[in-house]
């Protein structure tokens, strides 16, 4: 396999004012440097750039390399969780922006552990990848009991819901909670993922959900093209 | 070859000669174990730190672990709905699964005590509190006391009932890293202190390495056959921190404590034991003069058990490798009987094996389970026998 590399957007200057930069925005966000991310993004914010193109043009390059190298194993937890934390700090600066563009997320999707299980480092991750993606994300925490799933999942009128679990005593509660959305009458109105380790697509069709997501950067995949098959629409 | 003594076998094992059989080494989790212990009629079924290894050793275990490590208490004992209960580090636990539950999901998870039911949801304790935030924290910490003879008395007390037959592991768990971001420092705010705050993270770990070199030199003055560290780096699929960053801040903590272990009984068995995948981290293991590894959870990275076996078998002995994840707690018996031969076939053929399943034995495995390993276990653990002849 090849190393990753920084996929510089193509005709990115063309959206910048003349003589701008994102090279040092890249590789804070690569680095981790949220100091500097933020700095540059309201820099960048200030000279009045479409604050989308922040986002693609100033954001993304250097969060995208970190994900291909963490799901090649050259990245591992610690250097992920700096550089979402990089790109976080951009994210907020920019989102109030983007939400008076009445820019719309790409979907809304709950994600939480399920009950009796206290685990969140895999699911924490996997929400800043999505919210990266553009997605609105709810992230309820852990020990999350079957009907606050379905109450925020209703409140919030999601597409899609993610269970995640890592003991094998708790991953029983993705398919109870699925059930439970079956029970309410809203099973068709999301797409299910489930996540953890003890998880596998053959638990995954076990338990009726619509997909598994091997790690983060699949679990993204995934639910960008999920997101785009219709369910019934909420009431 | 004739019935070996159970403490030989494992002793054998551990410096690659030749055994009657393989050695076994279960642990279970309190449900699991409270349920098999009112099938055998045993009436004393503690673990954790208060461990009656009684059970354990009427199903096949040759050796006896106590354990005294940072984790021995807290996911044993009882702690109601809302209580916080504090260990002598100064962590504080509380339970889960209890967010909304219920009259019918009680009534539900009391069935979980059943003999043949699996369980749905255990309530587990976690860490909720986490002493050290902050540098100003960390100035403040004060260290437990490794000399403690509440925590070392029970293994002289063990070592004068058990050690004639049964081989002795004295369990330092966690350790180093798992020690820090699980219990002491918490998950997000260890990694990011990796960047954020290096002396913090530097500071807690030479106090774990100072706490446990101590503790672990009581062990061995107390009559310990091995220590058992267990610190859990791997994830399912890859390491949680880089092979690079393990190098950096525990190999050379483990190296000095091994060094004090090893100057203080050169005789001493070391074992060193993670979670998940942890295989890029197996030849230092080699380098630190580990001389068992395990439990290798086979279902996400770390699945060429062939392949490790080949690698690394003739430096290290290797423990474990039976799926917990996935055949023990929702296989037929049959899907048992055929991990257990799978497992002895991969790592078992020409010893240094000790069979496990990959991790504590949970309240999810039905007894009918537990039957069909030990069973399967005995049936092709034997050498001179299919598989192993």
């Amino acid at each position: 396999m090849s190393e990753p590399g920084l996929k510089i957007p193509q005709g990115w200057e063309s959206r910048a004012p003349q003589g701008w930069e994102w090279k040092t925005l890249w590789d804070a966000v690569e680095s981790g440097d949220h100091h500097y991310s933020g700095q540059r993004v309201k820099e960048a914010i200030d000279a009045k750039i479409d604050p989308r193109v922040i986002l693609d043009d100033g954001l993304f390059p250097g969060f995208d390399l970190q994900s291909d190298r963490f799901s090649a194993q050259i990245i591992f937890i610690p250097e992920m969780l700096i550089t979402a934390r990089a790109m976080k700090v951009g994210l907020a600066l920019i989102r109030p922006l983007l939400a008076a563009m009445a820019e719309k997320p790409v979907g809304t999707f709950v994600m939480g552990t399920v009950l009796g299980d206290m685990h969140d480092i895999g699911q924490s991750i996997v929400t800043i990848m999505l919210e990266n993606a553009g997605f609105k994300m709810i992230n309820l925490g852990t020990d999350v009991h079957p009907d606050k799933f379905i109450e925020a999942a209703k409140n919030e009128k999601a597409n899609l819901v993610g269970f995640s679990a890592l003991l094998s005593t708790t991953v029983y509660y993705q398919k109870v909670t699925i059930e439970e959305f079956i029970k309410a009458g809203h099973r068709q109105k999301v797409h299910i993922l489930i996540g953890g380790a003890p998880t596998s697509q053959e638990w995954a069709d076990e338990c009726g959900a619509d997909g598994w997501g091997k790690d983060a950067v699949e679990a993204v995949r995934l639910a960008l093209r999920l997101v785009k098959e219709p369910r019934e629409a909420w009431a | 070859m004739k019935e070996l003594k159970p403490r030989d076998r494992f002793i054998r094992t551990l410096r690659h000669e030749p055994t009657d059989r393989v050695p076994v080494l279960y642990r279970m989790k309190h449900e699991a174990k409270a349920k098999l212990a009112r099938v055998y009629g045993i009436a004393d079924a503690s673990t954790g730190r208060k461990h009656n290894p009684e059970l354990e050793l009427r199903l096949g275990n040759d050796a006896i672990i106590y354990q005294i490590g940072i984790n021995a208490d807290f996911s044993h004992r009882h702690i109601a709905i809302g209580e916080t209960w504090f260990n002598h580090f100064g962590v504080g636990y509380g339970k889960s699964g209890l967010q909304g539950r219920t009259a019918e999901e009680e009534t539900e998870f009391k069935k979980t005590q059943d003999f043949w039911g699996p369980a749905k949801v255990v309530p587990e304790n976690f860490p909720k509190h986490h002493p050290i935030k902050s540098m100003e924290d960390f100035k403040n910490y004060k260290w437990p006391d490794p000399n403690d003879p509440a925590l070392l008395d029970p293994i002289n007390d063990i070592c004068k009932r058990y050690q004639d037959d049964n081989f002795i592991i004295v369990d330092l768990s966690s350790t180093l890293i798992e020690a820090a971001y699980a219990h002491i420092v918490g998950t997000q705010n260890f990694f990011l202190y990796m960047f954020d705050e290096p002396e913090l993270v530097k500071g807690v770990l030479d106090g774990l390495t100072d706490y446990y070199t101590q503790i672990g030199l009581n062990a061995i003055r107390r009559g310990a056959d091995m220590i058992r560290v267990g610190d859990d780096v791997g994830a399912q699929q890859a390491m949680m921190v880089s092979p690079k960053q393990w190098r950096e801040l525990a190999k050379p903590r483990f190296d000095s404590m091994f060094k004090a272990y090893r100057k203080e009984n050169p005789d001493i068995f070391i074992k060193l034991h993670s979670c998940g995948d942890y295989s890029p981290i197996l030849p230092d293991e080699i380098d630190l003069g580990v001389n068992l590894s395990g439990l290798m959870q086979p279902t996400g990275g770390l699945k060429d058990q062939v392949g490790i076996k080949q690698k690394y078998g003739k430096d290290l002995a290797l423990v474990g490798g039976l799926d917990v994840q996935r055949l023990l707690p929702r296989g037929q018996v049959e899907i048992v009987r055929q991990g257990v031969l799978d497992v002895m076939k991969n790592l078992a053929v020409g010893g240094g094996y000790i069979f496990s399943p990959s991790h504590y034995i949970l309240a999810d495995v039905p007894v009918q389970n537990i039957y069909a390993m030990i069973e399967a276990q005995r049936e092709f653990g034997v050498y001179g026998k299919y598989p192993l002849n």
